[in-house]
């Protein structure tokens, strides 16, 4: 029996994952930044807050878990995709081989989604040690799930977009880190200025954020579900497009 | 070797800005033969390379290879193929075991273990199989780059610059493995821009200049055109000046006319590319 197409790009990049993974630098940055903001925002600002009735951590920790996958999973596609077409023409191998395009994305954005997933899960621990109205529903996962699979996608686009590495900071200082401060990560999204409110309704982290709250599915977590697959769709199809027509 | 044709070229284009890398070529490659592609840097060689292994679309002409059309049968034709790039394109983090693993799920190569195995004994890397690429020399890593090619078993091998940096002796290993896959019929493509490979590898060889296919022979019949003896002087503007003959007492009796300095010597590949260009290789 033959493995599928993806299975070789993924194991690529699943085994420098895990190469990385045992080297205490790597855990300790993956976890550095979500540290830091649970420090800084939960526990000295957020000690004197309620939302809604919860704790401020508790608030948070949902908002950070979204930031930190979508962080993790774009920046290790958006940076291996690229460094591997430019610098190391690795990528050149997966071109050339006789799989389809889709395989190769679908690769890509599970490594991607691997990545996030393990990010994700550092602050789910701080979180279920931490925060004591925090709790893992099922829209927490769905919002989850989908947020690393549209980041992820979105990292191929913009690793086959870009043409030089450096070009790569240019995409996360626009798009990734103003959605990381603006998307109702650290506070909520009927707070937010009502000019900028209809931009932000638009960018995907919001929805994410919005999902990852609920306890259970109502009429907004379903719109918000249903936004997030068509952000995902619509990357994967960029994505998919740029492979399709990769042209040296 | 046999006289179908397996790689067929007509008039392809491809030009980067207002540079025309490779201009209307036109060849053929039978099956079984060492195709060699002589030419300077930036002659077009590693362009024409690319549009034959579907890395880069022509912007004019056709080609196929066994008959698939290398823009319509992309996938078809990555299939019959296997390349050896110019850049040492391996993971460099993952063993040279790892790399031929990822290489082989890709082209979902059957007993891949056993093939893996054998194909590094080959080369002679069986024992740095568990090494990273990382921590191997670059002749080691081009042996691997052509491991790689092989493991596929492929019906055309592109070699783009394959004996680039590698010394005298694992070149010349290099070229009996290069022999041992054409015997076997494959056909082999290899771009050059060492005389002494194209010499002693190819069976005929297109001589590439500026993007244009200035001449195509076998290397005795190109040498032939030009005259089998060159005689060599420096001129009193101090540049080196060559004249052709066909025969060796021709090029002596022409030899004895000159004031002083004077080389007679046999012909090689590069005489051929200057006196046809007026360029020298490098």
């Amino acid at each position: 029996m033959t493995a599928p197409g993806w299975v070789p790009i993924f194991l690529k990049e699943y085994i420098h994952f895990r190469r990385k993974l045992f080297k205490l630098g790597y855990i300790f940055s993956a976890m550095v930044a979500p540290v830091i903001y649970l420090i800084a925002f939960g526990l000295g600002l957020g000690s004197r807050v309620m939302m809604g009735g919860t704790d401020y951590l508790s608030f948070l920790i949902p908002g950070l878990v979204a930031m930190s996958s979508m962080h993790n999973s774009y920046t290790w596609v958006a940076g291996m995709v690229n460094l591997s077409r430019l610098y190391f023409k690795t990528f050149q191998i997966f071109v050339q081989a006789p799989v389809s395009s889709s395989a190769i994305l679908v690769g890509e954005i599970l490594a991607g989604m691997v990545k996030g997933l393990f990010a994700s899960f550092l602050v789910i621990l701080i979180g279920c040690i931490a925060a004591q109205g925090f709790a893992i529903t099922m829209p927490f996962i769905l919002a989850l799930l989908m947020n690393c699979f549209l980041f992820s996608a979105l990292g191929v686009v913009v690793g086959m977009l870009t043409r030089s590495h450096e070009e790569t900071a240019t995409y996360s200082n626009f798009l990734i880190m103003p959605m990381a401060f603006f998307c109702g990560t650290f506070f909520p999204l009927d707070r937010i200025p009502a000019f900028l409110k209809s931009i932000i309704y638009l960018l995907p982290l919001t929805h994410t954020n919005i999902l990852i709250r609920k306890g259970a599915m109502d009429k907004e977590g379903w719109l918000s579900l249903l936004l997030l697959l068509f952000f995902g769709a619509l990357f994967f199809l960029w994505g998919k497009r740029l492979i399709d027509g990769y042209d040296e | 070797m046999c006289t179908e044709s397996v790689i067929v070229v007509e008039n392809l284009i491809r030009s980067y800005r207002d540079v025309r890398a490779v201009d209307g070529v036109s060849l053929t490659v039978k099956r079984g033969e060492i195709f060699g592609l002589l030419g300077p840097n930036g002659a077009g060689k590693s362009t024409l390379i690319r549009m034959l292994t579907t890395l880069t679309r022509p912007h004019g002409g056709r080609a196929w290879i066994m008959g698939y059309d290398v823009v319509k049968e992309r996938e078809k034709i990555r299939r019959i193929i296997a390349t050896v790039p110019q850049e040492i394109n391996l993971d460099r983090e993952l063993t040279a075991r790892e790399n031929l693993e990822i290489y082989a799920l890709l082209y979902r190569i059957s007993n891949r273990r056993e093939k893996i195995t054998a194909i590094l004994k080959r080369t002679g890397l069986l024992e740095r199989q568990h090494s990273v690429v990382s921590e191997f020399s670059g002749g080691m890593q081009r042996r691997l780059l052509l491991a790689r090619a092989l493991l596929t078993s492929p019906e055309v091998l592109f070699l783009d610059e394959p004996s680039l940096g590698l010394d005298p002796q694992i070149r010349r290993q290099m070229w009996d493995l290069v022999r041992g896959e054409a015997a076997n019929g494959r056909t082999v493509v290899i771009t050059t821009h060492y005389i002494e490979e194209a010499e002693a590898l190819c069976h005929r060889v297109g001589i590439l200049n500026r993007g244009r296919l200035v001449a195509l022979d076998t290397p005795s019949s190109l040498k032939v055109s030009v005259g089998n003896y060159v005689v060599e002087c420096i001129n009193h503007e101090g540049r080196l000046v060559q004249h052709f003959y066909h025969s060796r007492e021709e090029a002596k009796y022409h030899a004895y006319e000159q004031p002083s300095n004077v080389t007679v010597r046999e012909t090689n590949l590069e005489d051929v590319f200057v006196k046809l260009t007026g360029e020298r290789i490098e």
